[in-house]
């Protein structure tokens, strides 16, 4: 495998059965589309893409959307269709995101027998009024049911993912949700802030008024999730993300230390090198022009200066547990860090800056004095 | 023409009684300008001026005028200032005529103002014609007017004539007392030239224009003169009379204004209130001058982006130029880098300056809260002048401060007396006089610190008495007060913009509001600010901005991370728009939010 070989690749499924009002990710109900199309157009996409890069699959991640919204039929052709035009044999990870409604067991097994071995259940709540608020179309039940079924098929690597600070979640109802996730025991948990996007029904009900933020308020939230989850023996290895000793995402550690990705799909990112690009964010177009074209237009294209890949390490390292190397911090001349020493935002040692509990909550702001 | 055929006037008049209009109505009538021609207001020429219907600079015009006399005279009207940041351009207008006409609102009556114009006006003897303006108005009350005009300002009511500017009725009653009631302009006995400066502009073109009043002697293109504060001679390029636009004439005579162009290259050459006189015949002694200028309100100007200090100052100098009473001096601050200490007449004056600035310059300034000149004896007996909180010497070598105190005409409705010496109480004044003008009204006479009437005093009565009181003001030297300088500290470290002097018994009411309106405006930091004032070290008022405690991006995977690297990059750009007070950052507009607030 040569240093230029690409191994992590992105695949963005935009279906959702139904738009929950805070996600501001390209996304649309599956309409009349023909699913059939998109998969081929996927499938054709990794062709054209294995002709420009050597690609070599250590992890796969397929997000979105909802791709579980695919039918099984579409999905044995996707996953078939993978094995056939690319070599597995390095994958490590293999990701699925689902959405607790929408697969059931069928689904379930087939993605186990086609090499998918971690999932990603959506649940974001425990408490079916934050459900509803968040417009999800589960219920609590529904989604332990839909863990029950991973769990049986033979799924060892599961992530449950959290939301905190929605609107009307009070610290007690939080506590709650981790508990009970807890009680779960998943290998993975993602705790994420509510973020208010723009263009999200969400974020007009922000300006409007009708919700709003309170960043003391998120920080006790925030605070109580690293102590639960860390007492339960969760790692808090990236401010989002927990997990158990070596079930950590090995594809979106990949992001973070900044590693080439491939995105396959409408929307989809992707980064080789200093390059990055984001595919057409239109489904009906990426199918068209995949068929005619053979190729994808690119919404957004830009090249990376040495300084804005710093500038992007040292946000995304920070976030880690493993923090970021002093060598990129200081690649262009010396950074006081003194302010943020005796602040006791971050310590040092062995050459690698990491934030201290203090930090966490203030990545952001301390990942803007690290760049200078 | 001869002398005895010359009317220097002047139009003195409570801002918004009609003045311009009634300026502009002459013109017409006397055909000095057709009405075609007009626009409104033709003698406020800047657009400022326009638009806030005030008359900033004097602005003189000639006009021919046939009596029923049958005889053809040269009437000079000089326009002058209304608002009393400038009463120091009207003395200087008065001072080059021989009648005034005192224009009183119908429907107002007289004014605080009117009562210092006339004050003004008698000063100098000039023989005064009032005129009941806005006669058409519905409220127009004749009989209160007339009331008022023999009670207050003590000249017979059946002097007075009634007009309405704006409707044209009796405009020519006025061409006529103009004519008849003042009188001719007088001459020294001797020929030797002799010409006041009153005002001077600046032309790109052609250089220092100087207006002038000839009193005797003549002016001509080739005239050698002689400056006689300077002792400086030029040659004069050209002589002319204002119609109202600059229109050159072979000469000008005594009893004429008019305006002269020597070759004058900067406008330090010329003094307001010089005598210009022959340089080879020159006269023995000047005419008596003005009193010069002195700023009263000062304030720091700075420019919002530290790159536009060169720009800011070409700026200042073009507006000087044609505004002696401003006055700038380069100076920094550690806050908000390089800019200048600038002296103004009053607020409006710097507001006016302020608005040319940012509408003539394009130059997006920032003030500093506007105080007063101090003066200080120090206890080793040294004598200074303090325009700048930063150059107050320590509290221990301070001998004494003294502050500028006013006289403030205070002229209110009978049931606003109460709440209105209380506001003079509270802004540390006192009643020297109270006089009954008629059955409604009365005339309150104060001594305040100019300090104290800076910002919102005018505001605050308008509010106080519905629009009904009126208030003008007069220097009255200075009085020693306890005065101490109150800082500011964020984080410990003094922010020299928001240092000021204040009376040491409203110093902490000063203080909370600063440090309550500083926490408003600055952004959370990673770690507990404080806020504090501060008076030689002691402190007086105090705010906690506390920590920010969650600031971080909840996702951030491969779709995110450009998104999340503009955003830095952004915030970036921001901090480098920031000032470190220590290790405090804060944005500019957080600066420019307090300062425009104080109050």
């Amino acid at each position: 495998m040569s240093e230029t070989t690409v191994q992590h690749l992105y695949f963005h499924i935009p279906f959702c059965a139904q738009i929950c009002p805070y996600c501001a990710f390209y996304k649309h109900t599956p309409g009349k589309l023909a699913n059939a199309a998109f998969v081929e157009a996927l499938l054709d996409e990794v062709v054209a893409c294995s002709k420009d890069y050597e690609i070599a699959p250590k992890t796969l991640y397929f997000g979105g959307g909802t791709p579980t919204l695919l039918s099984r039929k579409h999905l044995e052709r996707l996953l078939q269709g993978l094995h056939e035009r690319l070599d597995l044999s390095a994958l490590v990870e293999w990701t699925f995101e689902a959405n607790p409604a929408t697969y059931n067991i069928e689904k379930a097994a087939l993605m186990c027998d086609q090499g998918v071995n971690r999932i990603s259940l959506g649940v974001q709540s425990w408490h079916s009024e934050t459900l509803k608020l968040l417009g999800r179309e589960h219920s609590p039940e529904e989604a332990k049911e839909a863990f029950g079924i991973l769990r049986n098929v033979g799924f060892d690597q599961l992530n449950v993912d959290l939301m905190f600070s929605v609107p009307n979640q009070s610290l007690e109802q939080w506590e709650v949700d981790l508990e009970q996730v807890i009680a779960m025991q998943p290998e993975h948990i993602s705790a994420y802030n509510l973020t208010y996007e723009e263009d999200t029904d969400f974020f007009k009900q922000l300006q409007a008024g009708r919700f709003r933020e309170d960043s003391d308020e998120d920080a006790l939230q925030f605070r109580l999730a690293i102590d639960k989850l860390e007492t339960a023996g969760y790692h808090h290895y990236e401010i989002s993300n927990y997990a158990r000793p070596g079930a950590e995402s090995k594809h979106n550690q990949a992001y973070w230390a900044g590693r080439d990705y491939l995105g396959i799909g409408p929307s989809a990112v992707s980064t080789i090198g200093l390059k990055r690009w984001k595919n057409v964010a239109d489904t009906a177009d990426y199918v068209r022009q995949m068929r005619e074209e053979g190729s994808v237009g690119k919404d957004e294209c830009e090249v990376l200066t040495p300084d804005q890949k710093r500038m992007e390490s040292i946000a995304l390292q920070l976030r880690t547990a493993e923090g970021v190397s002093l060598d990129v911090v200081e690649m262009n001349g010396e950074v006081d860090r003194q302010m943020l020493i005796e602040e006791g935002m971050i310590t040092e040692g062995g050459g690698r800056i990491v934030l201290t509990e203090k930090g966490k909550p203030l990545a952001d702001t301390v990942a803007l004095e690290l760049i200078g | 023409m001869s002398i005895e055929l010359t009317r220097n006037f002047s139009i003195i008049a409570h801002i918004d009684h009609g003045k311009t209009t009634l300026s502009d109505r002459l013109l017409e009538h006397t055909s000095t300008i057709s009405q075609r021609e007009q626009q409104d207001q033709l003698l406020d020429s800047m657009d400022l001026e326009r638009e806030r219907g005030i008359t900033i600079k004097s602005h003189p015009v000639t006009m021919r005028y046939e009596s029923k006399d049958g005889k053809e005279y040269r009437l000079n009207l000089l326009d002058t200032p209304g608002h009393v940041d400038f009463s120091y351009e009207v003395s200087r207008s008065l001072a080059a005529c021989e009648g005034a006409l005192l224009l009183i609102d119908a429907a107002q009556g007289v004014e605080a103002q009117t009562v210092a114009n006339m004050h003004l006006a008698t000063l100098q003897d000039l023989k005064v014609i009032p005129v009941i303006n806005k006669i058409d108005l519905p409220g127009a009350d004749l009989p209160m007017a007339k009331k008022q005009l023999e009670d207050i300002i003590a000249i017979p009511a059946e002097e007075a004539i009634e007009a309405s500017a704006k409707m044209g009725i009796g405009i020519d009653d006025i061409l006529e007392a103009v004519v008849e009631r003042i009188p001719a302009p007088e001459q020294p006995d001797d020929d030797l030239l002799r010409a006041t400066v009153f005002d001077s502009i600046f032309d790109t073109y052609r250089g220092v224009v100087s207006y002038v009043r000839v009193v005797s002697g003549q002016l001509k293109r080739g005239t050698a003169i002689k400056m006689m504060s300077t002792g400086k001679n030029y040659e004069v390029k050209e002589v002319g009379i204002f119609t109202p636009k600059q229109s050159a004439e072979d000469v000008l005579k005594a009893g004429d204004v008019g305006y002269v162009i020597a070759n004058m290259k900067t406008s330090a050459e010329v003094k307001i209130g010089d005598t210009i006189t022959e340089s080879k015949r020159p006269c023995p002694k000047p005419l008596p001058g003005f009193q010069v200028v002195q700023p009263m309100v000062f304030s720091g100007i700075y420019p919002v982006s530290t790159d536009d200090f060169e720009q800011l100052k070409i700026a200042m100098g073009k507006l000087q130029i044609n505004d002696a009473a401003f006055t700038y001096q380069a100076e920094s601050s550690v806050a908000l880098g390089f800019g200048f200490r600038c002296g103004f007449l009053g607020l409006l004056h710097m507001e006016i300056v302020q608005e040319r600035l940012r509408r003539e310059y394009d130059m997006d300034v920032i003030s500093t809260y506007p105080g007063v000149i101090y003066q200080v004896t120090k206890t080793n007996g040294e004598e200074l002048e303090v325009d700048n909180p930063s150059f107050l010497p320590e509290a221990q070598v301070i001998e004494e401060i003294r502050e500028p105190i006013v006289r403030v005409f205070i002229m209110v409705p009978n049931q606003y007396i109460g709440e209105m010496m209380k506001m003079v109480l509270e802004r540390r004044g006192e009643l020297e006089n109270t006089e009954t003008l008629d059955e409604v009204r009365v005339m309150l006479t104060c001594l305040l610190p100019l300090n104290e009437i800076l910002v919102d005093f005018n505001d605050k009565l308008k509010s106080l008495t519905r629009g009904y009181g009126s208030m003008d003001y007069e220097h009255a030297g200075y009085r020693p007060a306890k005065l101490v300088k109150m800082d500011m500290l964020i984080s410990g470290e003094s922010v020299d913009a928001f240092s000021s002097i204040v009376h040491r018994d409203k110093a902490q009411a000063r203080g909370r509001h600063l440090a309550a309106k500083l926490k408003e405006v600055i952004p959370r930091q990673m770690f507990t600010v404080a806020i504090q004032a501060t008076i030689g070290g002691n402190i007086i008022a105090r705010e906690t901005i506390t920590a920010m405690r969650k600031n971080v991006t909840a996702k951030c995977y491969g779709g995110d991370i450009s998104r999340k690297r503009k955003l830095l990059e952004k915030q970036k750009a921001g901090k480098k728009k920031m000032k470190a007070i220590g290790k405090v950052n804060i944005p500019q507009e957080a600066f420019i939010k307090v300062l425009k607030t104080s109050d």
